[in-house]
């Protein structure tokens, strides 16, 4: 496969449950279609209960679809040889607790008939890329919520896959944790897989993703680049500043129509990207610090909004 | 190939889980105080003191094996779906028919690991009570791991679609009623009507006759257990387990892992 083939291929998923045993279905997506291309960190966007992980589950041939089709790599999802070259982590894993992380992955490895001799060198090898190296002989009982989300992580990708599935990688760890797994996404993506994120929160979204897809209600919304989500606008960034005198920080208010914020001893400037450089380098020579420096995207939570409101139709893909 | 090594990881995986049950652990115990305190029962009796003391301890491991083998095996897959840990395993390249195999095979080899200590202990209690052993007690043994091999697949079937306090009913049932089939044939005979006739036929061709694996008897007092129909029942077995594993592959086949 070439760069910008699609990798995952959804045409009209549908998937209907029956609740309980009566008789009447429930629908739970409604004919999705979404593609996923080469060496992509692709974005699976939507609110609790919108069908991110029932689609996942279908891709992963945990459940069948009612109707349509899904392919990975070429192939039906519900062939099963092909998953040697895809991985999955699943949301909060559960693991056989009484298993070291290193012989957890080495269980994985064996499922995917990864060679005795290079088994143990795998391992060690994404243990050590997990960050967990130094706990590769401790029980997965001892392991921390944000260990398990790593060996999670390490067990979709022990027989290195081209393609990785994670969902909601970044649910329940706190800001260290997440900014952990977003580097190690970014670190997988750029050793060439392809990544698909099932998620909700937009912000590891905006950080990470080339291109996302929004569903809502079982229907996708919107799918594209997320560079074209942020609009045709001019691109803001959030300026933090400490030891701001708060003269320079008016003067620069107005000066460059920025947006003042602040809390405690810090200071935030939203001014476009054409501002940054000039309003950093005053208040620097005004004897400020400057904190951080981020940039605003609030067009995919605009876009979200809308998607979740039902103010995007499918003619907005 | 790959399905066997699919199948191996998963068995070598499920006997290292189930040997830390300590369900498992507690009937292990009583089923060797059993067989080490039938030395002491058997002298309650004046006569036929050998016999007691076999009879009891091959009792024992008959029940305690059976117990284990559905305590243990009604949770075997429904605990992989609770505890999610299925689904980093069929999102492998891992046939769900690998994944039912593996977790038989591994829990048979692990209650044949403790058929392995009971009948140690059967052997050691024999020898200090100076009670003969011959091919007799090995055949009837063999015939033991035979019938909890049975046991374990009706209990995984359970287990493949069921929650473990059904699949518990199912595979007690199963079980008592495999070992009456031949007196519910007999008795249904002997029956006026006809359909009662035809039902009990039905339930002794349905339901597997787990009393043919049961030669204890013959065993203890020294009586023949022809090789032949020896061989005959472990065909059976080997039958019905296909045939319940087959069936477990199947429901386990259709469902949705929600």
């Amino acid at each position: 496969m070439r760069e910008g083939e699609s990798i995952v291929r959804v045409q009209g998923l549908v998937k209907d449950f029956r609740p309980g045993f009566g008789l009447r279905k429930k629908r739970v997506l409604h004919g999705i279609d979404f593609e996923v291309k080469r060496g992509e960190i692709f974005g699976f966007i939507g609110p609790n209960g919108a069908g991110k992980t029932t689609t996942l589950k279908i891709l992963m041939g945990l459940i069948r679809a009612t109707e349509g089709e899904a392919q990975i790599l070429g192939h039906d999802v519900g062939e099963t040889a092909f998953r040697e070259h895809i991985g999955f982590a699943p949301e909060s894993p559960y693991f056989y607790d009484f298993l070291t992380g290193a012989e957890i992955l080495d269980f994985y490895a064996r499922l995917c008939a990864v060679p005795r001799k290079r088994r143990r060198e795998r391992v060690q090898e994404v243990l050590e890329l997990v960050g967990l190296g130094h706990a590769a002989d401790m029980r997965l009982r001892t392991y921390s919520k944000g260990m398990l989300q790593r060996i999670g992580i390490a067990q979709a990708i022990v027989h290195d896959p081209s393609v990785v599935f994670l969902d909601e990688p970044m649910s329940g760890l706190d800001p260290v944790g997440r900014k952990e797994i977003r580097d190690l996404v970014v670190r997988l993506n750029a050793d060439g897989k392809t990544l698909f994120m099932n998620t909700h929160i937009l912000s590891d979204v905006e950080m990470i993703c080339d291109r996302v897809a929004i569903i809502v209600q079982g229907r996708i919304a919107y799918q594209g680049q997320l560079d074209d989500v942020e609009g045709g606008g001019e691109r803001q960034f959030d300026v933090t500043f400490s030891s701001l005198s708060p003269d320079f920080a008016e003067e620069s208010e107005a000066r460059f129509e920025a947006q003042l914020s602040g809390r405690r001893d810090c200071v935030t400037l939203r001014v476009s990207q054409k501002h940054v450089s000039e309003l950093m380098q005053g208040a620097l020579a005004h004897g400020a610090i400057v904190e951080e420096v981020l940039p605003v995207r609030a067009g995919l939570e605009a876009l979200f909004l809308d998607a979740v409101a039902g103010k995007l139709t499918g003619d907005a893909k | 190939m790959r399905w066997l090594s699919a199948v191996f990881a998963i068995a070598s995986n499920t006997c290292r889980d189930a040997i830390r049950s300590k369900v498992l652990y507690v009937l292990l115990f009583f089923a060797i105080l059993l067989i080490a305190t039938s030395a002491t029962l058997s002298t309650l009796s004046y006569i036929e003191r050998d016999r007691i003391l076999q009879d009891v301890s091959l009792g024992a491991i008959r029940f305690f094996g059976a117990a284990i083998a559905i305590f243990v095996g009604v949770g075997l897959v429904h605990r992989e779906v609770d505890r999610r840990t299925i689904y980093t395993i069929l999102s492998k390249p891992v046939d769900r028919s690998a994944f039912i195999a593996g977790k038989y095979a591994g829990l048979v080899a692990t209650l044949w690991a403790l058929l392995a200590v009971m009948s140690l202990c059967f052997v050691l209690t024999s020898l200090g009570s100076h009670a003969p052993l011959d091919a007799g007690h090995a055949k009837a043994l063999a015939l033991i791991a035979a019938e909890l091999a049975v046991v374990v697949a009706f209990a995984t079937l359970f287990s493949s679609f069921s929650t473990p306090f059904l699949a518990g009913c199912y595979s007690l049932g199963l079980y008592l009623i495999g070992h009456m089939t031949r007196d519910l044939l007999a008795i249904g005979q002997t029956a006026q009507s006809e359909m009662a006739r035809e039902l009990t036929r039905w339930v002794h061709r349905l339901v597997p006759d787990l009393e043919a694996f049961n030669r204890s008897i013959e065993a203890v007092h020294g009586l023949p257990i022809p090789g032949a129909e020896v061989a005959w029942t472990a065909v059976m077995g080997v039958s019905w387990i296909a045939g319940f594993l087959l069936v477990a592959v199947l429901a386990f086949e259709r469902r949705d892992f929600r």
